[in-house]
């Protein structure tokens, strides 16, 4: 099936550093958005420096040599914007939302904080203290708990196995020369993509992005990430984790579907997910939650990620329902494949998930969000194609689909029970 | 920035004949409609032995109506993509949609029969119960959590305020029907709900949908009876729950102005300077200088009732007394110290401009809307907020840290060896 695309209402220019430059204008939209998307996320580390993607992120805001720490900060937020990063294994991004006619000001410090960050040594053992309280909360959090021992099973010795906060002790080795080789040889323009989307014509945007993000520093060599391949689950790996001050047991099954590389194909999965999860009138939520009582709840996710994505049914139970309850998913996973899917089902599916597309760009911080994602994992305009696919997709399409990628003969279950 | 909705000549403001009040304001920005419709109920009106009352009640909405059962409700929501949901909260509750426009019809309708014809089934009410006190226990799970639940306790006593707004195991245990009917029937009526609508959709369309689902609803001849809430009496403590975490919990509350009360734009403002973002006090000395914590902030409820200025950190056991003592010494020492001009006029940029950015979306606008409206401040609160901000002075400040910033109740949570010392100090 043909992947159809309607006009992108974005500009996508490519500057001569090899910088990529999305941008969108919002008619009536007095805010602003820039989001700059980083190709250094967790897997761009080698094993021995887990951790080190987001440490970065956060080393990221303690300036350069003409910016001390927490200048930019304070100049954000006092002109009434917000600043914040996040990073994942994919990416890491930064981004502001700011008053349009405040953004010339402003991005030029975003760009040097990015290009030119100074990772001050008595700044980065201060900052260690934050990340290691910030790995001390995860740990307290059991669902953390639970999906790093479901990835770790998934995804073996792939680097989304391993958690985006690295651990403790290797965090405790690293060095600040080693983090700005890290950060030397991956925050490079061909790395990049700037979003601008919201009250700011495209002009005025790119010549304010030329000016910010220039004197790149030469590429370093750095220690590189040996990515092993996504591993093909070999059949059911099943894990039980007891854990303290626990309430209620967690079921989570996971089946790796394709990457960005078959993207027509992971959408389907999505499509899947909804009609299995998704919604009081869902396959699993109806049968389990409402009728049968077996779970307090139930949900299905699916997320993209560039070299795999991932298909999820969870469930918050009773620790004796767990049994029965992981036989009767697998019976529905296997069904998928065997009947026919009614129109009405598909139909409320994709509604269900065409709308949620529309609710989630309604702000020019989601929309940017969306743009910079796409463009960091795949080709920006890709994201259009969403709607049309899943508008493609019939029960003929979809029931290989479940049979190939969704078996109950392979798949990965994590469980939890209170010690 | 969008300095005021008021400003903005899209916004409806009408009374039906029957008391509900309705607010429209059309935005053709995007393909969606989003409403919310307010009751003028919260948790604040359930007697004690009923606490979750209206939590319950909001779950219920959607579970039947005389005509619908809870899947074809569900189905009916679910088959054209919207979203609709309930929530309660102290000094209101809501039921919120969004749809694409051409669907708002139909899912507006639907929510307003939930609104005025719920028939809470006996086997729904179950359900819901079952999943309500499994829900109850789940927060034990999250520290952060039981220790503000911790501290909400300590501070507010008999007052409704002291517990989560869904109830205890023994208080939903005992729900019974009758309960719901009884309290739907005083409190859900059509003077007490104000319905936002903000969108792709004219006034005129908004306004006539209404008035077709909600106009006939009859006026009750005796009013919503209110109750007399127990006062809040200060007695600072400090409590401490033992538990084998990885981090304590440190969090510091004082008892603090409610939304009508003249400090109460100058405590948002301190709320601001303190713990709103990367650039606030907290974060900076406890967090940036000092590596002390991942989360650190405070916050300042907006309520009808006496509210409370809290301020928590997330830290190492080992520093749990280090922690107590940074938190204090930052809320306190606005008693003595005047804020300079610039930290001032920061505050205000930054309190300021992120209210405007929480303007963005249709539904955070049906939402600022409408709640002002249910909480009796009026629309023109929207501008009148951001006066009273823009007006408050560094001696303003002074005085309100002065008049509120006393001693602490104080809630602890972590390893016993760490957290009992730091408690037994307190005495």
């Amino acid at each position: 099936m043909p992947l159809n695309s309607v006009d992108f209402p974005a500009s996508v220019i490519r500057l001569e550093n090899g910088l990529t430059l999305i941008h969108q204008e919002i008619a009536a939209t007095p805010v602003v958005v820039a989001d700059v998307w980083v190709r250094a996320g967790a897997i761009a580390e080698p094993a021995e420096w887990a951790g080190m993607a987001h440490f970065l992120e956060h080393m990221i805001f303690k300036g350069t040599d003409q910016l001390p720490p927490g200048v930019f900060d304070y100049a954000i937020e006092t002109q009434g914007g917000m600043t914040n990063a996040a990073t994942s294994h994919d990416y890491a991004h930064f981004y502001i939302t700011i008053a349009a006619d405040m953004l010339a000001q402003t991005l030029p410090y975003l760009a040097d904080l990015l290009l030119h960050a100074a990772i001050p040594a008595d700044e980065f053992s201060r900052e260690r203290q934050v990340v290691l309280e910030e790995i001390r909360q995860a740990q307290d959090d059991p669902d953390w708990l639970g999906y790093q021992a479901m990835s770790e099973l998934v995804y073996q010795d792939h680097p989304y196995g391993r958690p985006v906060l690295g651990t403790a002790e290797i965090l405790q080795q690293r060095s600040p020369e080693e983090m700005r080789c890290f950060h030397q040889a991956h925050y490079q323009p061909d790395q990049m993509t700037v979003v601008i989307t919201g009250g700011i014509a495209l002009e005025p945007t790119v010549a304010m992005v030329k000016h910010a993000f220039r004197g790149f520093a030469a590429p370093s060599a750095c220690p590189p990430a040996a990515i092993a391949p996504v591993p093909e689950l070999p059949g059911v790996r099943r894990e039980i984790l007891h854990l303290p001050r626990l309430e209620q047991s967690r079921l989570t099954m996971a089946w790796v579907g394709p990457g960005i590389d078959q993207l027509e194909t992971a959408y389907g999965l999505d499509l899947l997910a909804a009609i299995l999860a998704e919604g009081r009138s869902s396959r699993l939520v109806r049968e389990l939650r409402e009728d049968r009582q077996l779970v307090q709840d139930i949900g299905a996710g699916f997320s993209l990620q560039r070299e795999c994505s991932l298909f999820t049914i969870q469930a918050w139970l009773e620790g004796d329902d767990v049994d029965r309850v992981e036989a009767i998913v697998c019976d529905r996973i296997d069904e998928l494949a065997a009947k026919p899917i009614s129109d009405a089902e598909l139909a409320r599916a994709k509604r269900l998930l065409c709308n949620d597309y529309a609710f989630s760009t309604e702000a020019p911080g989601q929309l940017a969000g969306l743009y910079g994602y796409y463009g960091t994992i795949a080709n920006v305009d890709r994201c259009l194609a969403y709607v049309p696919t899943l508008q493609g997709y019939t029960s003929d399409h979809l029931q290989p689909l479940a049979d190939r990628y969704l078996t109950p003969l392979r798949y990965v279950s994590t469980i939890l029970h209170p010690a | 920035m969008t300095a005021s909705l008021l400003q903005a000549p899209r916004l409806h403001r009408t009374v039906l004949a029957n008391g509900l009040t309705v607010l429209v304001l059309e935005n053709p920005v995007a393909d969606i409609v989003s409403a919310r419709l307010f009751i003028r109920a919260g948790s604040t009106l359930e007697v004690a032995h009923q606490a979750g009352l209206v939590s319950f009640l909001m779950g219920l909405l959607t579970k039947g109506t005389e005509r619908l059962s809870s899947m074809a409700i569900a189905e009916t929501v679910e088959s054209v993509g919207a979203s609709l949901g309930t929530d309660a909260a102290a000094d209101y509750s809501v039921i919120s949609l969004k749809t694409v426009s051409a669907d708002f019809a139909e899912i507006f309708a639907l929510a307003a029969t939930l609104l005025r014809q719920p028939s809470f089934p006996l086997d729904e009410i179950e359900l819901e119960r079952k999943l309500t006190l499994q829900q109850i226990r789940s927060m034990q799970e999250q520290p952060f959590t039981l220790a503000f639940n911790q501290l909400r306790q300590a501070m507010y006593g008999e007052h409704p305020y002291a517990l989560p707004g869904i109830g205890t195991e023994a208080t939903v245990s005992a729900i019974v029907q009758s309960d719901l009917i009884d309290f739907h029937h005083q409190h859900m009526r059509p003077d007490n709900v104000v319905v936002t609508i903000v969108g792709r959709i004219t006034p005129e369309a908004a306004l006539a949908q209404v008035e077709q689902a909600l106009g006939d609803w009859p006026v009750l001849p005796q009013p919503a009876p209110v109750l007399a809430l127990p006062a809040v009496t200060t007695a600072p403590t400090c409590s401490a729950i033992a538990q084998e975490t990885n981090q304590a919990i440190v969090m510091v509350g004082y008892p603090a102005a409610s939304v009508t009360h003249p400090a109460y734009a100058a405590l948002k403002l301190i709320n601001t300077y303190l713990g709103n973002g990367l650039s606030s006090r907290l974060f900076v000395e406890l967090r940036e200088k000092r590596g002390l914590a991942y989360d650190v902030s405070a916050f300042y409820p907006t309520r009808l009732g006496p509210s409370q200025f809290v301020a928590y950190i997330g830290t190492a056991p080992e520093n749990a007394a280090t922690a107590l003592e940074g938190l204090r010494f930052e809320v306190e020492r606005l008693q003595t110290t005047v804020l300079s001009d610039e930290e001032l006029q920061s505050a205000k940029n930054k309190l300021l401009g992120q209210y405007a950015l929480g303007k963005q979306t249709n539904a955070q606008i049906a939402q600022l809307l409408g709640w002002y409206e249910i909480l009796g401040l009026g629309v023109e609160y929207d501008q009148q907020f951001q006066d009273m901000v823009a007006a408050v002075t560094v001696l303003d400040a002074e005085a309100v840290a002065q008049e509120f910033f006393h001693s602490p109740y104080i809630s602890l949570l972590g390893p016993e060896d760490f957290v009992a010392p730091v408690a037994a100090a307190q005495d």
